[in-house]
């Protein structure tokens, strides 16, 4: 080779690299993103695609449980109970992502059975592949929480012995929290006296949130119950709202899940609990939100 | 001559035996059946047995004035009777073929061991009988405690179903631990599913009587069916035709007297003309044992006479007359003239009279109840209602969108209610006991009450009170206040209240819809209206 074609074939490839397409600088995925439309399920899967896909969370071979709240013998219209579709879009999404079994199950407060037909969740999880378990007293283990004020209390293994658990609360009303979200479904993970977590039910919410940390929580808003919570009964307790909001923060997720409620996230004592407890952001305006319509 | 066994009445027996166990079959897995089916209503009657025993059908039809239509079902039964004696005894009664079996264990163990010329009177389940329906005459429904069907579902749900509860989540821990995990699943999976009521308090009263009727089968064989059986007795009074005649061929006979020895019912083939037709329960045993197959049942149309059974006049009056004596103990207890506050019974009971004359503690109820509430009574009820439903909220709540006991009762002691009506049904109500509760006594936040409380809006709504602590502090808590009106007295909010040993939630009979004494408020017509 001459000197020439030699200093000449250096720069150019001193080029070829310089030039070399930069990658395309994409925008931060979002923390939150609320999927509004018609169809539940249409915006559930929205609300993921935004969020960065379902194989964000879900990887090749992993045992997925799924924990929506089917803790009431109520129909889907009293919104009492996670909406069907929403879970079943999510089980769907799991398997398609590559999960190798999905669960789906909830420690219900009236007979199981009752909550998983009347709820329309057992089959809408069942027809998209999902195994469906009642939760049972004897998978109860004594578990260190390492909470603030639950030290340790028994948790259903079902949740300890899975790869990834997607949370997917439905939005109510409270008595005592004032809304039910994302961190007051965890009590659907646990035996043991839970009617006297209500003496604190803040901190229990953040000491159980702070153990179970889902890789995702999908929050049903789609029809939100606003009255006479936790349970309702009347439809004119419900209100819809046709959005369900996912995200990787879960306060994030409650957060703008209060705002539903015309609560301020500032008004929420569990709120500024897990906060500070380094859960993830209370304050919505530090908080990267999408917002889609379909 | 030969000697040899009769092939057709072996056949016969072999073919008795198999219809008690597909009848015992079909018993056992309607009582299995019988839990929240996983939608509201039931596809199919688990309860038809009863409809075709005809002692509870009388006992409650003469003692509540009513007719159940589906009890007419036991005509069946009668006509059967009839013609074909007690055959319902030996090839279909469930309770019969447990004792058959016991019976079979204890001759094979050697235990029992049965005489030639058994001299016990057969008389008792005739006077039983008696005692039953002339107490029914006087409104007095005793049927439940003594019928077989209503003995055996109810050790069956009270005493049975707690067994196999444990026995699936014994198997189903021991299979986690060692490992099996699947299996453990799917033992766990079945109890979920099928909801085996593990509760139920004097559950050992009620199994000591079961096992109690089963070990006399060690001193006779069947003895409850032969000295004990109201309905027995019952059909035995009803065999009047007995188409199916016993017959010795006098030529065969060897006069060994085996037949009259192994007779299931102590029926005496042996003279034949001193058969006690109306004891007789076709089981077949004699002419199959026959060494020389002397024994045959032909066709033949003549009148039959109750026979070997001491049943004089005498007996049967003063019987009656103790039966008479009899009724009012039964009736002197104090809820008659007052409800009892922990009488609470299953949405729709009839008024406490008529229920008690229809009730016949059979436990049907109990299996189903979701939520195990429904328990046995002891004295909440007085004597009569030994063993009727109760709801003890303490154990188990009324389930709101339940209505399965209402669809299980075989004599409609419990009115047959959609879920929607069931909704609307009060069966009591409930009262905060403020020394108890935590708002109120300690300060304290809870408000798990109102949480569980099913109605909407919901009958126990939440104030804001304030609480002195002993600092001085004032705690102002929300605490539950009950609204009377819409409370329907279901009890979840006694059963999750966090004070567990004595809730600071109960609920009582009180205002409950059933009854027109037992009333809280009191609803006078017109006092809305303007002047």
């Amino acid at each position: 080779m001459e000197r020439r074609d030699f200093i000449k074939s250096l720069f150019m490839s001193g080029l070829a690299v310089k030039l070399k397409p930069e990658p395309f600088p994409q925008p931060p995925l979002p923390e939150l993103s609320v999927a509004e439309g018609e169809s539940p399920a249409v915006i559930t899967r929205e609300a993921l695609k935004t969020l960065g896909g379902m194989s964000r969370f879900v990887s090749r071979a992993d045992k997925v449980l799924v924990k929506p709240n089917i803790g009431w013998d109520r129909t889907p219209e009293m919104a009492a109970c996670t909406n069907p579709e929403v879970v079943r879009a999510l089980v769907e999404m799991a398997y398609e992502a590559g999960a190798r079994e999905v669960i789906v199950m909830d420690h219900t407060i009236n007979q199981a059975k009752r909550c998983y037909v009347r709820s329309g969740v057992q089959e809408a999880a069942r027809q998209a592949g999902a195994k469906v378990l009642f939760a049972e007293e004897q998978r109860l283990k004594k578990v260190a929480l390492k909470g603030e004020w639950l030290k340790e209390w028994s948790v259903f293994q079902d949740f300890l012995e899975v790869d990834r658990i997607i949370n997917v609360p439905v939005a109510k009303v409270h008595s005592l929290s004032r809304v039910t979200l994302g961190m007051k479904n965890w009590l659907g993970a646990i035996g043991g006296s839970r009617n006297q977590l209500h003496q604190r039910i803040d901190q229990s919410m953040v000491d159980l949130a702070a153990f179970f940390k889902p890789s995702l929580t999908v929050l049903d808003a789609y029809r939100i119950l606003f009255r006479n919570g936790p349970q309702g009964g009347r439809v004119s307790d419900t209100k819809l709202m046709k959005t369900v909001i996912a995200g990787t923060d879960p306060v994030a997720v409650d957060a703008y899940g209060a705002t539903f409620f015309d609560l301020k996230p500032a008004e929420l004592l569990f709120l500024k609990l897990a906060r500070d407890r380094g859960l993830g952001k209370s304050d919505l305006e530090k908080v990267r939100i999408e917002k889609r319509k379909v | 001559m030969k000697r040899e066994k009769s092939k057709k009445y072996g056949w016969l027996q072999w073919l008795r035996i198999l219809s008690q166990i597909i009848f015992f079959s079909l018993f056992f897995f309607l009582f299995l059946k019988t839990h929240y089916p996983g939608e509201d209503y039931f596809k199919t009657t688990v309860e038809r047995f009863f409809h075709f025993d005809p002692l509870l059908a009388l006992a409650t039809i003469i003692g509540s004035r009513i007719v159940y239509l589906a009890l007419l079902l036991s005509g069946i039964t009668l006509v059967a009777a009839l013609f074909l004696g007690r055959f319902v005894c030996g090839w279909v009664c469930p309770l019969g073929t447990v004792h058959q079996f016991f019976s079979f264990i204890f001759k094979k163990a050697g235990v029992l061991k049965p005489k030639k010329d058994d001299r016990m009177t057969l008389v008792p389940k005739y006077l039983i009988l008696t005692i039953i329906l002339v107490a029914a005459i006087f409104a007095l429904n005793l049927s439940g405690y003594l019928d077989p069907l209503s003995l055996l579902y109810r050790s069956f749900a009270v005493y049975v179903s707690p067994l196999l509860n444990l026995i699936f989540s014994r198997s189903g821990s021991l299979a986690y631990s060692v490992g099996l995990k699947s299996i453990g699943q799917e033992l766990g999976q079945t109890l979920g599913n099928l909801s085996l009521n593990n509760i139920f308090h004097n559950a050992l009263f009620i199994g000591l009587i079961f096992l109690g009727v089963l070990l006399l089968n060690a001193w006779k064989e069947r003895f409850w069916c032969r000295y004990l059986c109201p309905t027995g007795a019952l059909l035995g009074l009803f065999s009047r035709f007995n188409l199916f005649k016993l017959k010795i061929d006098p030529n065969r006979c060897i006069e060994c007297n085996l037949c009259s020895i192994q007779c299931e019912t102590d029926a005496r083939p042996f003279p034949a003309e001193n058969w006690r037709s109306s004891e007789c329960v076709y089981c077949e045993t004699c002419a199959a044992i026959c060494p020389t197959a002397a024994i045959t049942f032909p066709l033949r149309w003549q009148k039959e006479k109750i026979k070997g059974v001491n049943l004089s006049r005498r007996k049967v009056l003063l019987t009656s007359l103790t039966a008479i004596f009899l009724t009012p103990i039964f009736k002197i207890t104090s809820s008659r003239q007052r409800s009892s506050p922990a009488l609470i019974r299953p949405p729709g009971a009839l008024p406490e009279e008529k229920f008690l004359a229809k009730c016949v503690k059979c436990g049907e109820c109990m299996k189903v109840c979701p939520t195990n509430g429904l328990q046995p009574a002891l004295a909440e009820a007085g004597p009569e209602g030994l063993w009727t439903p109760v709801l003890v909220p303490r154990i188990g709540y009324c389930e709101y969108y339940c209505s399965l006991c209402t669809q299980v009762c075989p004599t409609g002691a419990i009115r047959e209610l959609t879920v929607e009506e069931k909704t609307q049904v009060k069966i009591g109500t409930a009262w905060v006991n403020k020394n108890r509760c935590l708002p109120y006594a300690l300060g304290k936040p809870c408000i798990v009450c109102e949480e569980h409380c099913p109605v909407s809006p919901k009958a126990i709504q939440l104030i804001r009170i304030a609480t002195v602590t002993p600092e001085g502090k004032i705690e102002s808590p929300l605490a539950p206040f009950v609204n009377v009106d819409t409370c329907i007295g279901c009890g979840i909010c006694e059963n999750k209240c966090p004070v567990v040993d004595e809730p600071a939630i109960t609920v009582s009979s009180v205002g409950e819809q059933r009854s027109e004494k037992n009333r809280l408020i009191l609803q006078v017509i017109g006092e809305d209206e303007p002047h």
